[in-house]
């Protein structure tokens, strides 16, 4: 009987993990039978990116409970996409990848609904990202990363006691690969460190010296770059150089070529060319498969609480044998990203120059020489004097005004921070709370505070 | 997780923003980090900076520089910044928008400054740059040119060189290249 | 439009030209194609291997619909490797797949002789039993053996092979091969030909670390009868004596010699790594001996002579400050020494194959030249049968992973992967793997793990309680997002066996999914 039962289910191997309850599991983990229909109807989850870590992660996803899902990506399917994206084929270059990585699992994958969106992250207004709990990180810039990361941390608040508010917090899952070698984090804002906490971990690109590149090349990279960085320019005056366009990628090549054997430096090549231009990063399937994985399972757990977290960075290495390492990385405290910053409560009668003031005295901060900047607003800049003259008159504005009436919000604070020898020039990360506000209930005080 | 949000559905009509959140637009961390730089410049007489977009974009802008010594005295020498939404991860493109007969500067407005590319650390700031940039003026380099007609006649003949640049400053040929005028 | 070089782009960039071709000359069998096994081939197919051969004897069920992507609805009822089978075919055209419809362990019983033809196998979720014999099997046939294991949260990775050799192991961190504390006399006398005290500002800065260190380091051993820095103060004073050269603080080469100096500082000779392999028995060469062992024959009788104990020069010099000409011609140096110390070790073997009675031009010029680069690099890779390590393994070291805090999860799992096969021997079923009865499952794998660990001379109590009920949970459950991770990493390794490049994994590697602190035995 047992075994009919077993048979008949399409989660026959899942059930038993997220049914059975077992001792190493997270705290809020709840043994049931309706956790994958929970899993539907409650959580949101978004996969960034739908490129080599992408077309996994979407199929470890569908395939370990999430039934509903959503995939951005602003590309489309190249050829050379091919020898590790599985979910394209050949006929598929040149459409979008969202669209066809969603269309294939779907097609596979009874029961699973997954929708997408073929554009820019940037491009879709932050309430879009609002719904999700759980968002996926499939992505090979550190710009990308950044920029989910501060948005996902943007949702982030905390409560009076600067304790993260859980039903705010936006879990990330983040993974890369560069030919064998991958990472996979679990990032919790307010709790584990976030990506801008540890960007550190990202080694800047090494750029040549123009000089270099322009009077003593040695390299066949260095001729390829001043192909593309100095003598593009040189000769098609206006017209900027497009990776993506063949004839721009030759025209490189023949130009580096010709640099080279003028210079007796060997090993230009069209391959060479295109990875130096475009910073390739070598990718195969193995590792991508390794690291979505991981992040799937981690995604999981997140979800269900099913196992232990990653805690909280996780590191692949098969160059040489195989090896793994998990890191703690702790959290940068004064993080602008997803710190909690001061805390500060105000009367919205006050005005930009009282606030300056309040700053000055503010027990955490004793904050002089200070501007301020409030969502991309500037709305005092101390220096340079052209920008002084331009944000003075606010002085005498209320702050309340300033800030488009928005009872609490985050704002940002240079200044030099402490008092007498030690004070330092800081950045700070402000949550300002208007108190009395007639007819404006706190809404959130409900969830916090 | 699922279970925070089982209960959360409960009270839905709690989390009904009626408020409304303002429009939001995120500032990338990058954007404050330069508002620090920017606010905290200090830039000697002879460097102005002006933001073309208004005192909202501080990440793009132009940086002038009016030498006060040296070959270039008298010149006025315009730099366009363009920052990245992840600096300081990344060093700030800069271009010279002013076509200068330099060592160190090319005609396409291509600058050798070590800190702009190979020695560019976070730590390093807006501030940094421009004074690099200023250096460039007072002590040209022929060591590592970027315009190796200019270097060589900077290193054979400084007098030339001198005479050089003050035609190319006057708005004037120097050689076949024509060069506007910037004094 | 679509020619493989283009498909292949962003792996020719790992593996070029000659690794690509290995994988599409190879053949690789499966056994057993549940979703750990779907997954490692679905990576070898992206990649382009030659042949793929699936064997599985079992139908597609509906729980399969639920953790491999490889089977969908229209396949329930049907042969699960034709199925399979045939998926894998749409990934990539230029692969010949095949399937069998056969259960593994009837084929490893009735026809060992099948597994000759592969280049390697890949042998999925089989148990203890099947992987000895199946081991036995590929040994002797010379096959390599992969086996992967997805068990709940946990699974293992374990090549076995008897010996791997890797020429290109290309380790990501290796010290060049620059020579400076031992410069041969054209190295030397190029530097002879330049004067560090120039006048000139532009050639001053421009003048390559390589040479400083070397006048330096020669100007050094005069003074001090012969000998390079070796002590702390030392090697100080000679960093500060390369500081007081400079004329300019931008000098960036001299920045880049002073870094650089721990080369002079760096013992001459051989790394003990490269000499056990010297000394390895099978360099004692005869008439069946490989490629690889009769290069290795040479390359000692080349450290012993010509290389006045160096190996052959690696011949490329990394990117440093410099002028272009005198960076171009100092790397003609270092090539044409390279190309010598090639030409010597060209005749060493064809020397070493007439003895042994071989065409004395059986092994290629270029894989001589190959050899002689990465002749510093080499590897030797061995693995113990499969039987060995399950009746002896290394006794120690397993009763110290049991008990240190990093290695407990993993060696914990080693043994209840192990015992829960002992106990699906016993009892026809793994633990927990059908509802009801879990209580006694749990005090059933617990003795048999127990009596696992006395049996291999462990201590029985060093395994911790909370693994074995957790492993009664699984129940064996083949969790998709686990067979992808050990899928993805049996593909990884076969592919690094199949090109012969960069090094496999040695040991077993146990997957532990509860906090990803995975690690390898070596047992």
């Amino acid at each position: 009987m047992a075994d009919s039962t077993a048979k008949s289910s399409r989660t026959r191997d899942l059930d038993k993990l997220l049914e059975r309850r077992g001792p190493l599991v997270g705290a809020n983990f709840l043994a049931s039978s309706e956790t994958i229909s929970d899993i539907k109807e409650f959580l949101n989850v978004l996969v960034v990116g739908a490129g080599g870590l992408g077309c996994e992660l979407l199929k470890d996803l569908a395939l370990s409970g999430f039934q509903k899902l959503e995939v951005i990506d602003m590309d489309r399917i190249e050829v050379t996409n091919l020898n590790r994206q599985f979910l394209f084929r050949l006929e598929d270059v040149g459409k979008p990848k969202a669209e066809v990585a969603a269309k294939r699992v779907m097609e596979r994958i009874n029961g699973v609904e997954i929708r997408h969106h073929f554009c820019r992250i940037e491009d879709k207004p932050l309430e879009f990202y609002e719904k999700f709990n759980i968002i996926v990180l499939g992505l090979d810039s550190i710009e990308a990363r950044s920029y989910i990361n501060a948005v996902a941390c943007g949702f982030l608040e905390y409560d009076s006691d600067d304790n993260p508010i859980e039903e705010t917090m936006k879990a990330m899952v983040d993974g890369g690969t560069e030919g064998f070698k991958g990472h996979a984090r679990v990032i919790l804002p307010g709790l584990t460190p976030c990506f801008e906490c540890t960007i550190w971990l990202f080694p800047p690109q090494v750029k040549f010296p123009l000089c270099t590149l322009a009077e003593t090349p040695r390299t066949a990279a260095h001729c390829i770059e001043y192909a593309h960085l100095i003598k593009w320019d040189e000769v098609h005056s206006g017209k900027s150089f497009d990776p993506d366009n063949l004839d721009h990628m030759q025209w490189v090549y023949t130009e580096a070529a010709k640099r080279a054997e003028l210079f007796g430096i060997q090993g230009v090549t069209y391959s060479l060319t295109q990875g130096v231009v475009k910073n390739i990063i070598p990718a195969i399937a193995s590792t991508n498969a390794i690291i979505s994985a991981a992040c799937s399972l981690e995604t999981l757990k997140i979800a269900t609480g099913c196992s232990k977290l990653l805690s909280n960075y996780l590191t692949y290495n098969g160059v040489e044998g195989l090896h793994t390492k998990v890191t703690e990385f702790v959290r940068d405290k004064d993080c602008l990203v997803c710190g909690p910053g001061v805390l500060i409560e105000l009367d919205a009668s006050v005005t930009l120059k009282k606030f300056i003031d309040i700053l000055k005295d503010h027990p955490k901060l004793f904050l002089t020489g200070v501007s301020i900047t409030y969502r991309g607003k500037n709305l005092y800049m101390r220096a340079p004097p052209v920008l002084e003259e331009m944000t003075r008159p606010n002085l005498d504005i209320q702050l309340f005004e300033l800030m488009d009436r928005t009872p609490k919000d985050i704002i940002h604070v240079t200044g030099a921070a402490g008092k007498g020898e030690k004070k330092q020039s800081c950045l700070r990360k402000l949550r300002v709370v208007f108190k009395g506000l007639d007819g404006v209930t706190d809404l959130d005080m409900a969830g916090g505070a | 997780m699922i279970k925070l949000f089982k209960v959360k559905e409960k009270q839905k009509e709690l989390a009904e923003n009626a408020n409304g959140k303002p429009p939001v637009k995120k500032q990338s961390a990058g954007e404050l980090r330069l508002h620090k730089d920017i606010s905290e410049l200090n830039l000697p007489k002879t460097c102005t900076i002006a933001f073309p977009n208004g005192k909202d974009d501080l990440m793009n802008f132009e940086v002038t520089i009016r030498p006060d010594e040296g070959y270039y005295l008298g010149g006025t020498f315009v730099f366009s910044f363009q920052i990245s939404p992840i600096y300081p991860h990344e060093a700030p493109k800069v271009k010279c928008k002013t076509k200068v007969y330099h060592p160190n500067i090319d005609l396409e407005g291509n600058v050798c400054l070590n800190i702009l590319r190979e020695d560019w650390k976070p730590v390093l700031n807006i501030n940094t740059i421009i004074y690099g940039l200023y250096h460039l003026f007072t002590e040209p380099n022929h060591e590592d040119p970027l315009n190796p007609d200019a270097a060589a006649v900077l290193r054979d003949n400084p007098k030339l060189f001198e005479s050089n640049v003050r035609r190319a400053m006057a708005g004037g040929y120097v050689g076949q290249m024509f060069f506007p005028r910037c004094v | 439009m679509a020619e493989p070089k283009t498909k292949y782009d962003r792996q020719l960039r790992i593996w070029g030209e000659q690794g690509q071709a290995a994988l599409e000359r190879s053949s690789v069998c499966l056994l057993n194609c549940g979703p750990t096994g779907s997954e490692t081939l679905k990576n070898l197919v992206l990649g382009g291997v030659g042949s793929i051969t699936v064997v599985d004897g079992s139908k597609v069920e509906v729980g399969d619909l639920g953790n491999n992507f490889m089977v969908d609805e229209s396949c329930v009822g049907q042969s699960k490797a034709k199925c399979v089978c045939s998926f894998l075919q749409e990934l990539n055209d230029a692969v010949k797949a095949k399937f069998i419809e056969e259960y593994p362990q009837a084929l490893i019983e009735s026809n060992p002789s099948f597994f000759s033809q592969f280049t390697l196998v890949v042998a999925t979720q089989l148990v203890e039993d099947s992987m000895v014999k199946l081991d036995r099997i590929c040994r002797d046939a010379n096959v390599a053996l992969v086996f992967a294991r997805s068990y709940g949260l946990t699974g293992f990775i374990r090549i076995s092979v008897k010996e791997h050799t890797v020429i290109e192991s290309k380790p990501d961190h290796f010290l060049d091969d620059l020579r400076l504390n031992n410069p041969w006399p054209e190295l030397r006398s190029f530097a002879d030909t330049i004067d560090l005290n120039t006048s000139d500002p532009v050639v001053h800065k421009h003048t390559p670390y390589v040479i400083i260190l070397v006048k330096m380091a020669e100007e050094w051993a005069k003074s001090h009868g012969g000998c390079l820095p070796s002590t702390r103060d030392e090697k100080k004073q000679f960093k500060d004596l390369i500081k007081a050269r400079m004329i300019a603080i931008d000098e960036d080469n001299y920045k880049e010699a002073m870094e650089a100096s721990f080369k002079v500082f760096a013992p001459r000779g051989i790394s003990s790594e490269l000499e056990k392999i010297i000394n390895d028995g099978s360099a004692e060469v005869g008439s069946s001996s490989s490629e690889f062992w009769v290069t290795v024959a040479a390359l000692k009788d080349f450290i012993d002579n010509e290389g006045n104990g160096e190996a052959p020069l690696e011949g490329s010099i990394p990117d440093m400050t410099s002028s272009t000409e005198l960076y171009v011609n100092l790397q003609k140096i270092y090539q044409a020494k390279a190309v010598a110390d090639f030409i010597a070790m060209e005749q060493k073997v064809r020397h070493i194959l007439k003895i042994i009675g071989r065409d004395p031009y059986s092994i290629s010029n270029a894989y001589i030249k190959s050899f002689c680069k990465s002749a510093r690099k080499l590897r030797v890779c061995r693995y113990r049968p499969i039987e060995d390590e399950f009746n002896t393994p290394v006794q120690a070291e397993l009763q110290k992973c049991l008990t240190d805090e990093d290695y407990s999860y993993a060696a914990g799992f080693y043994i209840l992967l192990r015992a829960a096969d002992r106990f699906a021997a016993n009892y026809n079923s793994f633990p927990g793997e059908f509802e009801g009865g879990m209580d006694e499952d749990i005090s059933r794998l617990k003795s048999i793990a127990v009596g696992l660990l006395s049996d291999l001379g462990c201590n029985g109590s060093s395994l911790i309680e909370d693994l074995i009920n957790e492993m009664c949970r699984y129940g064996a459950a083949e969790l998709h997002a686990v067979a992808a991770l050990i899928g993805g990493i049996a593909s990884q390794e076969v592919i690094k066996l199949i090109t012969r490049q960069f090094v496999p994994m040695s040991g077993t590697f146990i997957f532990n999914g509860i906090d990803h602190k995975s690690q390898l035995l070596l047992l």
